[in-house]
């Protein structure tokens, strides 16, 4: 079929499309406080937060974590030392070098309200925001948008974005949201955009609204580098949407394949790999907002559960409890840890096996929304984490401008 | 004759109409349907040309040792070891070997090695580089088929029983085993007893490795007691229990989430399935890669699921719950509430469940009367569209309506990977979401949108009207606006994009 749109030499030329002409003009970045960014990074696949942060500084942490123990400090495949009891894997260079910037707060020993082992119900009730799998059908991020300040909302078409394939559930609700990801064929030509829309628009008010956002969504990255999407790559496109004026203010990211039940140990494992991405993208997500827009974003980075303490019979992990989590940025006060720690001896384990979690993860989802974010906290208690009393917000974890 | 239950039946139960179809089943569309709920007689040809599962299992070894990482350092032989999860399931996992040319034959029996020491040596350039063709070959043969059947509502139930019991790419030590896993089980049952399937499922290389079984041993089990009776290299390997296919089958496969079992359940199953593994290579009697129950790493002792105790030795045992959990009542409701969200809706009408998981317990699980129950639901023959088609069978179902383009292998591949769904690498052991609303997002209905325009282009020297062929493949079901738009179209290639994104052709 000559000449086909579909020629392998047209699908492949993505790949080779340099990222070299795109560059948007730098818009200013104006100093209102209605510029805060909020990014949510999705750990797909329950993340070993004791891998990711070891409790180095904990007696019982070399035994109770048998073969998968993180050597301390200084010993050869060290931690990277934070304040001496807790450190980092020396796959995070970058969020090491965040702490000590403090941009950093690494929240440990935290879990979101489920209590339960399965991946699908976990992520579920993450993104719903209610206190059980399937409790809400939308999700809080979104819920939350609707409650920013009418000045944070005022001159945008949309006020999330999620750099996904497919709309993950924390995205999905009322408030206007678009969805994005890379490409390889070519653009569709404006008179059938046009018509697609008028027609969706007399029949179907589900694909209108999902065409235009997605119109919108190209227009912004337009000329953005086709054919990557590995994590940095997309953390690069998050920051490109993040820091248009009229761009979203929101953005949620996914990574994938943190289940790791077997062969976890190693620099050539896939924890290590998937940590050294990690890491990798928050530093593409801040090179790409510049100096400017990173001072006033912060990041979440969660799992929807932790893993067993002790290695299980594969040199793996099986799906476990408490864990931990990251919060970084340039508007976070950071160079800290918050963890109730509590312990790591065999009296002290959830369920026998795992890390027991003294903080919820909704108390550090509500300190962003309302400390960053702006959302009035009553709202937050209604409507974005109902049946969350228990979990107060965190106090002081964002440095006023 | 109705032509818009025809159109039910070939759009919402098919892969969508060919031209000349709906005339064709007028007549009889449910019976038309029922018609196609007979075992297969042969394997169409593409799948026939695929390789043999034992073959799968061992280019897995093979790649290891050619790639040099099996002699490797040993921080290699750790992280690469069958059964280490591989990251990126759904958007970091390494591209299809676009910049290949379509495999031949000959990549297909000598793949190419780039190999621990060259200079552009990692890990995912390797893995590429040996399993790329197998990949773009299976996917070429499974679209193929799709394309050409004359059955379906056969083939949709076997990619349902595919996604159910999901083994996925997205995992190094799997990636080339899901399409022969497909065949072995899905393929191979979907007229069966859903007990057999199970129990293939549950035996089946690709599901032991996927789920991490083959290397689950019981702690009081001959060779865990005494470690020096064990070959060295797997004394390091043959450590303990590991639970993930044991909680798998229950959450996904059989009762499903939250239906009353506990931790103690489902660490007691994993014990019950300690020793199900595969054959290692050089096993006596020649063979590799199949099921193989190893007595002395299985856990000794009876065991109480579900408040039932199960007192068989060795394989017994696990065949014992695996009938129970078969023939369980949760089991009839779960799998009969998937049939129904996958066929009729989203959120699926109680009758229909209920009606579904009827014919369920009444044949015992017998799948050709339950799939025969899905036809006669009345919710399924509703006219307005219900579901929206992920991009597998909306591609699909344009090749089918248009008559083309036929794409190779590596454009399938390309192409599915960009639309969210690469066939055989759902991102984890639940599968594809069967919710619409996981496939209307604002970047899926835009891939769509480009899809069609580039066919459009593609297909518009064809000699199509595209009106017609809207009448001809949705029937009643076109409604006057797109017929509208449709017929202002300012050139052919805008009429057929426009007949494929329209709402009508992008849901069922």
């Amino acid at each position: 079929m000559p000449g086909h749109p579909l020629d392998r030499r047209r699908l492949i030329a993505g790949a080779g499309l340099a990222a070299g002409a795109l560059a948007l003009p730098r818009l200013a970045w104006s100093a209102a406080p209605t510029d805060r960014r909020l990014v949510v990074v999705i750990l797909r696949g329950a993340m070993d937060g004791l891998s990711a942060a070891p409790a180095y500084g904990d007696p019982a942490f070399e035994t109770a974590r048998n073969g998968l123990a993180i050597p301390r400090p200084g010993q050869d495949g060290g931690a990277l030392e934070l304040d001496g009891f807790f450190g980092l894997n020396p796959a995070l260079k970058g969020l090491a070098g965040r702490y000590a910037a403090g941009e950093l707060v690494l929240v440990h020993a935290v879990a979101s309200p489920y209590r339960d082992r399965s991946h699908f119900d976990a992520q579920n009730l993450l993104e719903n925001g209610s206190d059980k799998p399937y409790g809400l059908a939308d999700g809080w991020l979104n819920r939350a948008l609707g409650g920013l300040p009418p000045a944070s909302r005022a001159g945008r078409r949309d006020l999330g974005v999620a750099v996904a394939a497919a709309m993950p559930l924390m995205m999905r609700g009322p408030s206007p949201v678009s969805s994005w990801s890379p490409s390889l064929l070519p653009s569709p030509d404006a008179g059938l955009i046009a018509r697609a829309q008028a027609l969706f628009g007399a029949t179907d008010p589900k694909l209108a609204a999902a065409l235009s956002a997605a119109s919108d969504a190209q227009r912004e990255a337009q000329g953005m580098e086709r054919g990557q999407d590995n994590f940095p790559a997309l953390m690069t496109a998050a920051a490109r949407f993040l820091r248009a004026p009229d761009g979203p203010c929101a953005a949620v990211a996914e990574s994938t394949g943190w289940d790791t039940h077997a062969g976890q140990k190693g620099d050539f494992g896939a924890l290590q790999r998937n940590l050294r991405g990690l890491d990798a993208g928050i530093d593409a997500l801040a090179a790409g907002l510049g100096d400017d827009a990173w001072s006033r974003t912060a990041v979440l980075v969660v799992t929807e559960f932790g893993r067993t303490v002790a290695m299980n019979g594969t040199a793996g992990t099986d799906h476990g409890t408490g864990g931990a989590a990251f919060l970084v940025g340039g508007a976070v006060k950071g160079g800290r840890v918050l963890a109730d720690w509590p312990g790591l001896r065999a009296g002290d384990l959830y369920a026998g096996r795992d890390l027991k979690p003294t903080a919820d993860l909704r108390s550090l989802f509500k300190a962003a929304l309302r400390d960053h974010m702006g959302v009035e906290e009553a709202r937050l208690e209604r409507e974005v984490f109902p049946d969350s009393s228990s979990a107060k917000p965190m106090d002081g974890l964002f440095r006023q401008t | 004759m109705s032509l818009q239950d025809a159109a039910i039946a070939a759009n919402r139960f098919g892969l969508g109409a060919r031209p000349g179809d709906l005339k064709a089943i007028a007549g009889d569309p449910r019976g038309w349907l029922k018609a196609q709920l007979t075992p297969e007689k042969s394997l169409p040809a593409p799948l026939a040309a695929l390789p043999p599962t034992e073959d799968d299992v061992t280019a897995f070894r093979r790649w290891l040792a050619a790639s040099g990482l099996a002699e490797s350092i040993g921080a290699y032989r750790d992280a690469l070891k069958p059964g280490a999860p591989y990251p990126g399931a759904a958007m970091g996992a390494p591209a299809p070997p676009a910049t290949d040319p379509e495999p031949t034959a000959a990549d297909l029996a000598s793949p190419r090695t780039i190999k621990v020491g060259d200079p552009d040596f990692s890990v995912e350039k390797s893995f590429i580089a040996w399993f790329g063709p197998r990949y773009v070959q299976a996917v070429k043969a499974r679209i193929d088929v799709a394309i050409d059947t004359e059955r379906p509502f056969f083939e949709r139930l076997v990619h349902f029983w595919g996604n159910h019991f999901t083994v996925s790419s997205a995992k190094p030590a799997t990636q080339a085993m899901p399409p022969s896993f497909e065949r072995d089980v899905a393929r191979r049952h979907a007229m069966d007893s859903f007990g057999a399937m199970l129990r293939a499922s549950s035996q089946h290389p690709a599901m032991l490795v996927y789920l991490d079984n083959y290397v689950s041993v019981g702690p009081n089990s001959l060779l865990v007691q005494h470690p020096m009776l064990m070959p060295a290299a797997f004394r390091q390997q043959l450590k303990g229990l590991n639970e993930n296919l044991a909680r798998e089958i229950l959450e996904l496969h059989t009762l499903g989430v939250r239906s009353g079992y506990t931790q103690e359940d489902v660490t007691s199953f994993a014990k019950v399935i300690t020793g199900w593994t595969i054959k290692a290579e050089g096993h006596a009697d020649g063979e590799t890669g199949l099921f193989h129950f190893v007595g002395a790493l299985h856990e000794p002792g009876p065991q109480t699921i579900m408040g039932q105790a199960y007192g068989q030795e060795g394989l017994d045992q696990g065949e014992a719950v695996l009938r129970m959990l078969a023939h369980h009542p949760a089991t009839a409701r779960f799998v009969a509430t998937k049939l129904v969200r996958h066929f009729v809706a989203d959120d699926p009408p109680p009758r229909a469940v209920n009606a579904v998981a009827a014919a369920f317990r009444d044949t015992d699980g017998d799948l050709k009367s339950v799939s025969a129950a899905l036809v006669d639901l009345p919710e399924a023959w509703a006219p307005a569209p219900a579901k929206v088609k992920p991009p597998e069978d909306y591609l699909v179902s344009a090749v089918r309506g248009l008559g083309g383009p036929r794409l190779t292998g590596v454009q399938l591949t390309a192409l599915f990977a960009r639309m969210g769904q690469r066939p055989y690498y759902a991102p984890g052991p639940n599968g594809w979401s069967d919710l619409g609303d996981d496939w209307i997002g604002p970047d899926p209905v835009w891939k769509r949108l480009e899809f069609a325009s580039a066919v459009g282009q593609g297909m518009a020297n064809a000699g199509l009207n595209p009106l017609a062929v809207g009448e001809d493949i949705l029937g009643p079901g076109l409604t006057p606006a797109t017929r509208d738009a449709i017929a202002r179209a300012e050139s052919p290639a805008q009429g057929l994009a426009l007949l494929m994104v329209s709402p009508e052709f992008q849901r069922r």
